[in-house]
């Protein structure tokens, strides 16, 4: 117990003995306090040090990610197909602005006071018209560059403030080369005011092969290097884009660049202080060069649009599989998707029924074209051959039913090649109920039909080759007799597209049965390789020839007549065929044309199918689709001469010379 | 007299108004020596300036009558030949004017040149600044280009009664719309940070993919004219170097200026002709 050893009245002094045994027991409470002191220290500072180190990071670090722009598409001659072009915006950066804003406040707040007003708006509204008027300000000084009157979209600008303050608020797009030069002059060096460029998809043959080529929509989740720092941070990311169909989609990952971006320091009120802690440039995505022959592709939209009805065209090279032309009629500007798409032009594409690839999504009953098909299945089978015959009256009874030739038009006598040249519906009503469903189905899935051609853009998966047992099985019918019939001319069940069709016609050409299309470029691709066809040369020989006729004297004759007069110099074995189909409001038809060329040494191969608008209106492939192949193969012939020696002349028009019965060489030309 | 205990707060009011005069005058003072400084300065500088000259006058007077009867000959060649070439460049303006007419294409802002001498150079890493001895006197005025033998000089940032400073295209502070010799398209120029007295440069932003230039070849970069500030065709210097930018785009390069920048010692201000 302490003892006082002075106690003077007015004494300021107190001693106190030095040494009591009753202290001793708060000794070791404070020892433990003490200790329990210095451990929570040395657990904060040590042990959790790493922790509250990342909690820092992650609350005083901010991670901006910018995508990488999109590679280029070109054409198989090196034509950029789609781009990226430089929009050009003014944008403002908010985090720069932070004093104007709190200055503006003040004003604001002091103007409602001295003005007495009661209804003042609260500090956050407040807040709000500070940050308007401020920014306002500044897109007036845009304004008066550009001769404009702009102005600030209130909504855009506060969402943008709470959540993106980070970005760059754009205060005006899509800014014309003299009003970028006019801002890049007239605004101060060091101003919030920035020019800024972004990329924007740009195709520069605006509606050309739009289906194929696809479009972009905008995508803010794009991935970045896993060795991208900063995956703790919160991340705020600029727009970018994502393949939304054809190439641009299937080819997503080549053509996607890889992001970058920049990690900042920000203040506790989440404004970015300069400059970045990290940086990285973004890079470009790789570059794809399509199989397509962009002037090809234009003359066959252009002939297809002359039409006025709804279309597709494919053209690919018969050795390769290398599409040359995929072309589906309507069609859209590319350019008006984008930076993105407007509901109006989503409509007016959606209202037109542009959306659709018809190459190869639409599917249609291939009519008298697929008659080289059963031709081909009836020789493959030993059921027919060259010079088979038969007496057309006309019509052909099956049943209780008589089915027509095309227009009742009895052609008499005739064989294999004049019956595909007149396109004979009764030759091959007698010669397909001979083959049978199930050899024309069988023959059809050997040439690839009923599944998709394995082409890198979307295909349907809705074409069908049917038989009897697929019948049963989907409709619970019975396969008749006139079920084969129709079969026999490419009607009834049967539906493919035009993809196919081509893929078909180039697999004849090359006398075999499988063709592999692709839509891209490789010079060094090497010839597909199918199985043979399996008919002899003679068989072979006497559909071409049929075919040949088809242009000169059969049912694409106008190819050959004015005004269209041939393409000299080019012999073109080509197929017509009409078929229909009934709907609510009629029969419609669907007018097609598959051909190839030249004849004597093949190298490419077309499908052309048109969609008839007026029920009951005859839409005939010779009529409509004779002008888009003539088209069409008139360029490429001039292409191909261009290319070759000058002084090369053409080649005289030859006849087939037979090889191996069964070789699936190509044949010979006699020259 | 105050009250004793009134009295005893004298040191407070006396600290207050001290703490008022703190506050305020600084500002004051340093608003209006801002505000004075450079227009006393600038008769002092001017007057360097003619000295400098009157030095370089007695100077020549130094030398023999046969070296300036020599000196004399040739600048009455020289001026005879900018005689000629003004008459070709008056008959070619006609023509302009003439084809605009006909073809009734807009005509560019038209200016009036005052030519004036440099009284001071003000080169540092930041900025790179001229002072001439022309002012509001002439009606220069904040933004108007200057340019020079060599093509663009800068800009006019500050004006005074008799003088101006003029900001050159080699400080970073100034940004212009240029673009190739015989394009169309806009890139930006923009003074590039550069050493007091080194080679002057500036940097290009936006120019496209498809041109290349190296030091071997460089390319001719010359005013675009669609800024709205300075007339077409008026050369900024030489692209040297290019690369392409992170975005795919554009590339970024590098501009060779006219060493001729550093000793320039008369420049002519473009003043716009403003409707009155």
């Amino acid at each position: 117990m302490s003892e006082k050893t002075a106690e003077r009245p007015g004494s300021l002094v107190e001693t106190h003995k030095g040494y009591d045994p009753r202290l001793l027991a708060f000794y070791p409470i404070v020892a433990v306090l003490l200790l329990t002191l210095v451990g929570g220290m040395i657990y904060q500072q040590f042990i959790k040090s790493d922790v509250y180190h990342e909690r820092e990071k992650v609350q005083n670090q901010r991670r901006i990610l910018v995508p990488g722009p999109r590679g280029n598409i070109y054409d198989r001659d090196g034509k950029l197909l789609v781009g990226n072009r430089a929009r050009f915006a003014v944008t403002l950066y908010l985090d720069e602005l932070r004093k104007d804003f709190r200055r503006e406040y003040l004003r604001v707040r002091k103007n409602y006071r001295d003005l007495g007003d009661k209804d003042m708006p609260n500090a956050t509204q407040m807040e709000l018209i500070a940050r308007y008027s401020v920014v306002q300000r500044y897109l007036d000084q845009v304004n008066h560059a550009l001769g404009r009157t702009e102005k600030v979209d209130a909504k855009a600008l506060n969402r943008h403030f709470n959540q993106n303050l980070l970005l760059p608020y754009i205060l005006l797009d899509d800014l014309t080369p003299e009003e970028y030069a006019k801002l890049v002059e007239q605004l101060p060096v060091q101003s919030p005011l920035q020019v800024y460029a972004t990329s924007t998809r740009f195709y520069p043959f605006k509606s050309a092969a739009a289906h194929t080529l696809g479009y972009v929509t905008g995508n803010e989740d794009f991935t970045v290097a896993e060795d991208f720092p900063g995956a703790e941070l919160t991340t705020f990311k600029m727009k970018g884009t994502e393949g939304a169909s054809g190439i641009e989609r299937s080819f997503e990952s080549t053509l996607q660049g890889e992001a970058g971006g920049s990690i900042y320091l920000v203040d506790p009120h989440g404004f970015r202080i300069e400059p970045p802690l990290s940086k990285r440039l973004p890079i470009q995505g790789k570059d794809v060069v399509t199989s397509l022959d962009i002037d090809l592709q234009q003359v066959a939209e252009a002939a297809m649009t002359d039409t006025e009805m709804n279309s597709a065209t494919v053209m690919m090279d018969v050795n390769t599989g290398e599409v040359l032309i995929l072309a589906s009629k309507p069609d859209y500007d590319l350019n008006d998707t984008t930076p993105r798409l407007r509901p109006e032009t989503a409509r007016w594409i959606e209202e037109h029924g542009a959306w659709l690839n018809r190459a190869t999504q639409g599917i249609y009953p291939p009519g008298s074209s697929f008659k080289i098909l059963v031709s081909v299945a009836g020789m493959h089978h030993g059921l027919l051959n060259g010079d088979s015959t038969v007496d057309c009256p006309g019509g052909y009874v099956v049943g209780n039913r008589r089915f027509p030739c095309h227009d009742w038009h009895a052609h008499g006598l005739i064989d294999l090649p004049v019956a595909i040249e007149k396109s004979c519906n009764v030759f091959f009503y007698a010669h397909g109920l001979e083959i049978g469903p199930d050899f024309i189905a069988e023959e059809a899935r050997r040439f690839g039909f009923g599944k998709r051609t394995g082409l890198e853009i979307h295909e349907t998966g809705a074409t069908l080759v049917p038989d009897p047992a697929w019948k049963k099985r989907a409709r619970q019918e019975e396969w008749h007799p006139g079920d084969t019939a129709n079969y026999a001319i490419g009607q009834g069940f049967l539906l493919v597209t035009p993809m196919q069709m081509a893929s078909f016609m180039a697999s004849f050409a090359r006398r075999e049965t499988l063709t592999h299309p692709s839509v891209l470029h490789d010079p060094n691709r090497p010839r597909q390789k199918g199985d043979p066809i399996g008919i002899s040369v003679q068989d072979y020989a006497a559909i071409v020839e049929g075919m040949e006729q088809c242009i000169h004297t059969g049912t694409a004759r106008t190819f050959s007549q004015k005004p269209l007069n041939g393409v000299p110099g080019l012999r073109v074995a080509a197929k017509t065929g009409t078929a229909q189909k009934k709907t609510e409001k009629g029969t419609i038809n669907f007018a097609w044309l598959i051909c190839f060329a030249p004849v004597e040494n093949p190298k490419v191969a077309m499908a052309i199918m048109i969609e008839g608008d007026t029920p009951g209106e005859e839409t005939g492939g010779g009529r409509y689709c004779v002008p888009i192949a003539h088209a069409v193969l008139k360029k490429w012939w001039e292409k191909q001469n261009a290319s070759t020696a000058p002084a090369q002349a053409s080649p005289p028009p030859a006849k087939i010379t037979l090889g191996s019965p069964t070789s699936g060489a190509p044949l010979a030309s006699n020259p | 007299m105050f009250p004793k205990r009134i009295d005893q707060a004298r040191p407070f009011l006396v600290l207050g108004i001290a703490f008022v005069v703190w506050l305020f005058v600084p500002t004051l003072v340093k608003r209006f020596t801002r505000a004075t400084f450079f227009e006393f300065q600038a008769p002092v500088e001017a007057s360097a300036s003619v000295l400098r000259d009157i030095q370089d006058y007695w100077a020549l007077r130094t030398r023999s009558n046969n070296e300036l009867i020599e000196a004399g000959k040739e600048l009455a060649n020289l001026n005879a030949q900018y005689e000629t070439r003004l008459r070709e460049y008056a008959s070619l303006q006609s023509r302009v004017n003439r084809l605009e007419e006909l073809l009734r294409l807009p005509s560019y802002p038209e200016y009036r040149t005052e030519v004036a001498r440099v009284v001071r150079r003000d080169f540092n890493a930041w900025w790179q600044r001229l002072v001439i001895r022309k002012g509001a006197n002439y009606e220069i005025s904040v933004g108007d280009p200057v340019i020079f033998v060599g093509g663009v000089v800068g800009r006019v940032m500050e004006v005074g009664a008799y003088t101006s400073v003029v900001e050159l295209v080699s400080s970073p502070g100034v940004r212009i719309a240029a673009t190739l010799e015989g394009d169309t398209r806009p890139i930006s120029f923009q003074g590039g940070v550069n050493p007091a007295f080194g080679p002057a440069t500036g940097v290009v932003e936006f120019v496209p993919l498809d041109v290349f230039a190296n030091p071997a070849a460089p390319k001719r970069l010359v005013t675009s004219g669609l800024g709205g500030v300075f007339p077409p065709g008026l050369n900024l210097g030489q692209i040297v170097k290019l690369e392409k930018g992170g975005d795919g785009l554009f590339q970024t390069g590098e501009v060779a200026l006219d060493p001729r920048l550093l000793s320039v010692s008369e420049v002519a201000v473009l003043v716009p002709l403003r409707a009155k």
